[in-house]
C-alpha cells in the first residue's frame, strides 16, 4: 500500500434483479427501487438502484483490493447521480494517506450516459486500519 | 416533514447479524468472504421502519433520495451476534420545497459497547 497509490477498477452491469436483490438484503424497499410506475412518476425512466447499493460496490472494490480481513474504520461519501437498470457502474480509488497504521482511500462510483461522466458516489472516502498482515499492491 | 420531531430518539430495535443473510449480502455486493462493511445498512433499515412510519414525522418516503452516507466502526460486525439499533433525528431541514432529514444511528453490541455510528441524509422532494 502506498500513497497515490491507484485502485483496480471494479465494473459492472446493474440488472433489475440486483436492484430488488439488494431492497430484499437491506430492507430498503423504497417503491423508487421496485416499481417502475412510481419512479416514473418522480421523473426517472424507471426504477433506480438504492444508493447504498452503489455505495457497496464502492466498498467492495476497496476490500477486494486491501483484503478482507482489514478493518475498515470508516466509509462515507455523497450521491450525485442515480443509476438505472442497465448502467455500467465503475468503482474506483487512490489511496490518499497513511498516517501511522491508518490508510485513506479516496474513492469514488462513476457512470458513463450519453458521453457524460456522472458520479454516483462523488467525495467517497474509507479509511482502513492496516493490520499485522501485509498486502501487496493488486489485492489479497 | 415536521420539523418539530428534530431531536426525536426512536425505540431500540433488535438485530441478529444472521449469517444466512451476510452471505445474501455478499452475493449482491460482490464480496468474496467477510462481513461487508456496509452490511450495516441492513440494520439501519431495522430501526428507520419506524421513521418512515412515523405519523408525527410525516415523511413521504416514495419522494426519498439518499444524499449521502457515512459509518463509522469501533469494530467490525460478528456473524451471529446480537445488535441493538437506536436512532435519533439529529435534524431537519426545509430548503424550498426539498426536505432533508439527517438521522445518527448507533449500533450497540451485547456487551453494551458501541460498534458502529451511522449517519444518512434522507432528501425528500416534492
Amino acid at each position: 500500500m502506498n500513497v497515490d497509490e491507484e485502485l483496480p477498477r471494479l465494473t459492472r452491469v446493474v440488472t433489475r434483479d440486483d436492484i430488488r436483490a439488494y431492497a430484499d438484503v437491506s430492507g430498503d424497499r423504497n417503491a423508487l427501487h421496485l416499481d417502475d410506475d412510481v419512479a416514473r412518476q418522480e421523473g426517472f425512466d424507471g426504477v433506480i438502484a438504492h444508493g447504498m447499493f452503489t455505495m457497496a460496490h464502492m466498498a467492495t472494490c476497496v476490500v477486494a483490493w486491501a483484503g478482507t480481513d482489514t478493518f475498515v474504520e470508516r466509509i462515507s461519501g455523497h450521491f450525485r447521480a442515480t443509476v438505472g437498470v442497465g448502467d455500467t457502474i465503475v468503482a474506483g480509488g487512490r489511496v490518499r494517506a497513511i498516517e501511522g497504521d491508518r490508510a485513506t482511500v479516496d474513492a469514488w462510483v462513476q457512470v458513463q450516459r450519453d458521453g457524460q461522466t456522472e458520479w454516483p458516489v462523488r467525495k467517497g472516502e474509507v479509511v482502513l486500519k492496516i493490520g499485522g498482515v501485509r498486502r501487496s499492491a493488486g489485492g489479497p | 416533514m415536521n420539523p418539530s420531531a428534530q431531536g426525536k430518539i426512536y425505540p431500540d430495535v433488535t438485530f441478529i447479524v444472521d449469517p444466512a443473510r451476510v452471505a445474501a449480502f455478499r452475493d449482491v455486493v460482490g464480496q468474496r468472504d467477510g462481513v461487508p462493511p456496509t452490511f450495516v445498512s441492513a440494520a439501519e433499515f431495522a430501526a428507520f421502519q419506524d421513521v418512515i412510519d412515523d405519523p408525527a414525522l410525516a415523511l413521504d418516503f416514495s419522494k426519498v433520495l439518499h444524499g449521502s452516507q457515512e459509518y463509522v466502526y469501533e469494530r467490525a460486525l460478528v456473524e451471529g451476534e446480537r445488535l441493538t439499533v437506536r436512532t435519533r433525528i439529529e435534524s431537519i431541514r426545509q430548503r424550498g420545497e426539498v426536505g432533508f432529514l439527517t438521522l445518527v444511528t448507533d449500533l450497540t453490541g451485547s456487551d453494551g459497547g458501541l460498534v458502529c455510528t451511522t449517519r444518512t441524509l434522507m432528501v425528500e422532494r416534492t
